[in-house]
């Protein structure tokens, strides 16, 4: 049980009270995120003002304004105690799970064979992006409840915590979105001390599941392909491998220095599809190069360890598990669209947060980095 | 050990993650430092697509400036046969086409599309000409309406134009485009600036003549476009572009006006004799013949006419094969092959100058050795007659009289004292006969002068053509009077007459004079770039005891008792005294070959004149008197000056 002073201590800002957050606010993860951010934008124009002459700045716009919407919301998770929050977790994931359900039902509208989004006006949701935060909160309640004494009971209550939004958003279909979900589960319970024959289970069933999956007729023929085309990146029967190809052929004529702010060519001419969210890496490495790529990998390697850092020095289970899961988020998201974009990941349509175009994945960014910005700011209340 | 310490598990957890972020740097690694070159240039390829526009060929000029070859721009409608067997309304289309066409000035019928779209003439891959010099309205037309136009093309080419018409299409050769075995062999020049003229698969390139010898000096350099494309292959703009240059100029040695008098005075000559009777009763079939006229001071090419000919033009714009298996039976004559330098013919008694020089230089007979004739000269056991052309009679005959009157008892008699050497081949050879002239034209012929070992290998590789491998005493009579074992060009015929004329000197003969910038003019010595030198072969050794005896008899073969004066009667060789040979082949079972060597003027010789027409009858009558045609220009631009090239003297 927290004790119930903190929080009420916490509104009090004293001066003098050493322990007060905001003296503890974690300069380098605020840094990374302001820098990322202000290149995600860059990059989303670049990719999406066309060749000229006449540019389009929409995309300009909208992403900077989900970046003004995002840093609320990070703000307001990093000023609300995240122990309070702590609460609401179950009530956050039955909202997301039922937006889940309704994004599948006619309410939601369709685009590319998917139905992942509401549109709002202008504007689409995704509820799947907010569903990942969802699913840390009440992960990370469940983990801190069970204080690392896991039986089988209580792992298949964490399976099917889980297991419910992945089943709703395979009903999209969104694999990709599916697969950073399952890497939360798994490195969620992973720190909340599974025990050792269940990962090694879980592991098992796991790469089973996969070969099997990909063997069987749950995934769409396009899906498969998409999925086995890093692996044959000769089959050029695939459309996918043609996007690949692109794709690196593209962050290779970045060479070191790159091509220049607005003279990329490969992105200016629109050969990498998706470019502007599930390929804009390649915008960044055709015009920054392997100098500006390397950087920008290095700032969200160095956030990455700021929120595992941070894991590791929370005041208590329930933020170290918080930490764990945004960790999990980011780094898994990174992996995956950097690696697909560089031919050695299936190619599988995951934002790169904080980069790519997209209003509720930026603002479920920005809220997670407010989350482990708020345990960090905590930790010796 | 507790495996699951929050401290190991979050570890475990980092260095997972570390992982994760190596990998992403090795791959960046790899892919923009080491592999960045490699799949740049595939990403650029990507990106551009190479356009190239044909730069218009060089011109060709004449001797004396004058433009022989120049080049106009042609709009040119054509179907792209590939595509439009994609096209599912065919008919429709080749209507509409047909409609658009008539409407706007290019009348055509649907019948003449389709006719067109069947030849063979061209392979597969090409677009296949509908319309030439078509107006810019229907360009205008069928881009407005393009996409009802599926597979239909248009494009600018700049083709080639012959002020002169058909004259010396021979030497100029034609253009076509060229074909896939040319394009993967062919290797491209380079232009002044040292820029590659590379080809492209539409690319147009010299097929016959000079516009194939010259291929690399006249090809322009194309323009070299890299149009920048987006995803769909639409083009947004230009990455690179190199704008075409014009092909070198070049001059040629040809006097267009003295080619057009031998074209036409062959020509006619060949009309009047084609199914009259010769001497002997023969019919003449007159179908064709070729006449040279060198310059024997360098060799340079002044005329070289062939008949029958064809127009280039027809080829500028592409021919139907129909037309063109025409043009490969005129009176049962190829109008596609240059007689001059590759048809091959017995020589006849215009080989007694050789004949003669062998004998006179190698101590056998000097200018007074005289023999009697009495029209037969008998050689061997069982005995062999040979006569003279129709048994005349010539009484005491020395070598100066027997090249005038053309006494073949005469030369008879010197082929059998020689028989047993190779004398009169080597003089033969001397001369320039039994191998390529070198000539800057393609396709020449060597012709042939057998020794009696080279008859043996014959007839040991051929014992179906040439069943009998013995040298007989009559095969080195025949060869005195250049029947039997010799054939020769007409080109050889010319260059042997001027080595005699120059003074033993033998050229390779050339076409072209001069190479010159592109666009240049043909007075400005600046615009030169080369300038091709005469090259010397070889040399015949002529002392005056050996020329002159033949000069003399040479000379009077155009006048009094020669066997050529009915054809110079009139002619006023006081003031251009002409110096030449009659020759007259026996050809089995057909009207003889008429042939003619000759040079003038006799004293300072500057053209040599042959002409050799098959089955023509006498010597004289056909040959002598188109050569003589031919001297009446001549001598009015030696004696009128008007031979004077505008762009600095011969000499």
């Amino acid at each position: 049980m927290l004790p119930q002073s903190i929080s009420s201590r916490a509104s009090k800002l004293s001066r003098r009270d050493p322990t007060a957050p905001l003296r503890h606010i974690d300069p380098v993860l605020i840094g990374c995120t302001v820098v990322l951010s202000i290149l995600g934008v860059i990059a989303v124009y670049s990719a999406t003002r066309g060749p000229g002459p006449d540019f389009s700045k929409s995309y300009l716009y909208r992403q900077t304004m989900f970046m003004v919407i995002g840093a609320g919301a990070m703000v307001f998770c990093s000023v609300v105690d995240y122990r309070k929050l702590h609460d609401w977790a179950w009530s956050f994931y039955g909202i997301t799970t039922a937006l889940l359900v309704l994004v599948v039902s006619p309410f939601g509208s369709e685009v590319n064979g998917a139905k992942s989004w509401f549109s709002l006006g202008p504007f689409q949701m995704q509820p799947a992006e907010f569903a990942k935060l969802s699913l840390i909160g009440v992960l990370a309640f469940l983990l801190s409840e069970f204080r690392s004494d896991i039986d089988i009971r209580r792992l298949v209550a964490l399976l099917g915590t889980a297991a419910l939004p992945m089943a709703l958003i395979m009903l999209q279909p969104d694999l990709g979105q599916t697969l950073i979900l399952l890497a939360i589960m798994m490195t969620m319970m992973l720190v909340g001390g599974l025990p050792t024959k269940y990962i090694a289970v879980l592991t098992i069933v796991g790469v089973v599941g996969v070969v099997g999956a990909l063997n069987s007729p749950l995934l769409a023929d396009y899906q498969r392909n998409r999925l086995t085309a890093f692996v044959n990146p000769s089959d050029t029967s695939n459309a996918a491998v043609y996007n690949i190809e692109q794709s690196q052929q593209a962050i290779a004529n970045g060479g070191i220095t790159g091509q220049g702010l607005f003279d990329g060519p490969q992105t200016k001419l629109g050969f990498v599809p998706e470019q502007e969210t599930d390929f804009i890496f390649t915008a960044v490495a055709e015009q920054f190069g392997f100098v500006g790529a390397s950087m920008m990998l290095f700032l969200y390697g160095l956030l990455c360890y700021r929120i595992w850092r941070i894991a590791q020095v929370a005041k208590d289970a329930f933020g170290t598990y918080l930490c764990a899961g945004v960790l999990a988020m980011f780094a898994f998201s990174a992996f995956e669209n950097v690696g697909m974009a560089m031919g050695i990941m299936p190619v599988t349509g995951i934002p790169l947060l904080l980069i790519s175009a997209g209003g509720s994945s930026t603002i479920t960014a920005l809220a997670g980095l407010g989350l482990v910005l708020n345990v960090y700011m905590r930790r010796f209340q | 050990m507790d495996t699951t310490s929050p401290r190991l598990r979050m570890s475990l957890l980092g260095v997972v993650v570390a992982a994760c972020f190596i990998a992403l740097f090795a791959r960046l690694w790899y892919l923009q430092v080491l592999e960045a070159p490699e799949l740049s240039v595939q990403a650029t390829a990507n990106r551009t697509r190479t356009v190239a526009t044909e730069a218009p060929r060089g011109r060709i000029f004449d001797l004396k400036g004058r433009v022989i070859v120049d080049n106009r721009t042609s709009l040119i409608v054509s179907i792209d046969r590939n595509e439009l067997k994609k096209v599912k309304d065919r008919d429709d289309l080749i209507a509409r086409l047909a409609d658009v066409l008539t409407a706007n000035g290019a009348p055509i019928k649907i019948s003449t599309i389709e006719k067109r779209l069947s030849e063979k003439n061209s392979d597969q891959l090409q677009a296949v000409p509908i319309a030439t010099d078509v107006t810019e309205e229907v360009i205008h037309r069928l881009s407005e309406y393009a996409e009802d136009f599926p597979s239909v093309t248009y494009e600018r080419k700049t083709v080639r134009v012959y002020p002169y018409g058909s004259t010396a299409s021979n030497v100029l050769g034609y253009t076509g485009r060229i074909t896939a075995e040319i394009l993967k062999k062919i290797e491209p020049g380079t232009d002044p600036d040292g820029v590659e003229k590379t080809y492209q698969p539409d690319s147009t390139v010299g097929m016959a003549g000079v516009e194939l010898t010259y291929e690399k000096e006249l090809r322009g350099t194309p323009g070299i476009e890299l149009v920048q494309v987006d995803f769909k292959n639409r083009p947004v703009g230009t990455e690179s572009y190199q704008p075409p240059k014009s092909g070198n100029d070049i001059q040629l040695h040809i006097d267009i006006e003295v080619q057009m008098r031998a074209e036409q005075a062959l020509v006619e000559r060949l009309d009047v004799l084609r199914g009259t009777a010769q001497r002997d009763g023969a019919i003449r079939g007159a179908p064709a013949g070729s006449v040279v006229v060198l310059d024997p001071r360098d060799g340079g090419v002044v005329a070289l006419a062939s008949a029958p000919s064809y127009d280039p033009q027809e080829f500028a714009a592409g021919i139907t094969q129909e037309r063109y298996n025409q043009l490969q039976d005129i009176n049962g004559a190829s109008a596609l092959i240059d007689r001059s330098i590759t048809g091959q013919y017995a020589p006849g008694s215009t080989f007694k100058l050789v004949t003669a020089a062998a004998a006179l230089s190698n101590g056998l007979i000097d200018a007074n050795t005289s023999i009697y004739d009495d029209g037969v000269y008998r050689v061997g056991n069982p005995i062999q007659e040979f006569t003279n052309a129709g048994k005349e009679k010539y009484g005491n005959v020395n070598v100066v009289r027997g090249l005038t009157v053309s006494s073949d008892v005469y030369f008879y008699w010197l082929g059998d004292r020689m028989d047993g050497t190779t004398l009169i081949q080597d003089a033969a050879t001397a001369f320039g006969f039994d191998k390529r002239t070198g000539i800057d034209l393609p396709n020449e012929s060597a012709g042939y002068v057998l020794t009696k070992a080279e008859k043996k290998a014959l007839s040991n590789k051929y014992p179906d053509a040439y069943p009998d491998g013995d040298w007989y005493t009559g095969d080195n009579v025949q060869l005195a009077i250049g029947q039997n074992v010799i054939v020769v060009t007409p080109l050889q015929l010319a260059r042997a007459y001027a080595a005699f004329a120059n003074g033993g000197t033998v050229y390779q003969p050339h076409v072209v004079w001069k190479i010159l910038k592109p666009n240049s003019t043909t007075t400005d010595p600046s615009d030169v770039l080369r300038v091709i030198e005469p090259v010397v072969t070889g040399t015949v050794t002529l002392p005056p005891d050996v020329r002159g005896p033949i000069a003399s008899g040479l000379e009077g073969v155009t006048s009094g008792l020669g066997t050529a004066a009915s054809a110079f009667v009139g002619f006023d060789q006081q003031a251009f005294p002409i110096v030449g040979k009659t020759g007259t082949a026996q050809v089995d079972g057909k009207a003889d070959t008429s042939l003619f060597a000759s040079y003038g003027p006799a004293l300072s010789p500057k053209w040599v004149v042959t002409a050799v027409m098959e089955e023509s009858g006498f010597g004289a009558e056909a040959s002598g008197e188109v050569t003589r045609r031919i001297y009446e220009v001549l001598a009015n631009q030696a004696l009128t000056g008007a031979g004077i090239a505008t762009n600095g003297s011969m000499d």
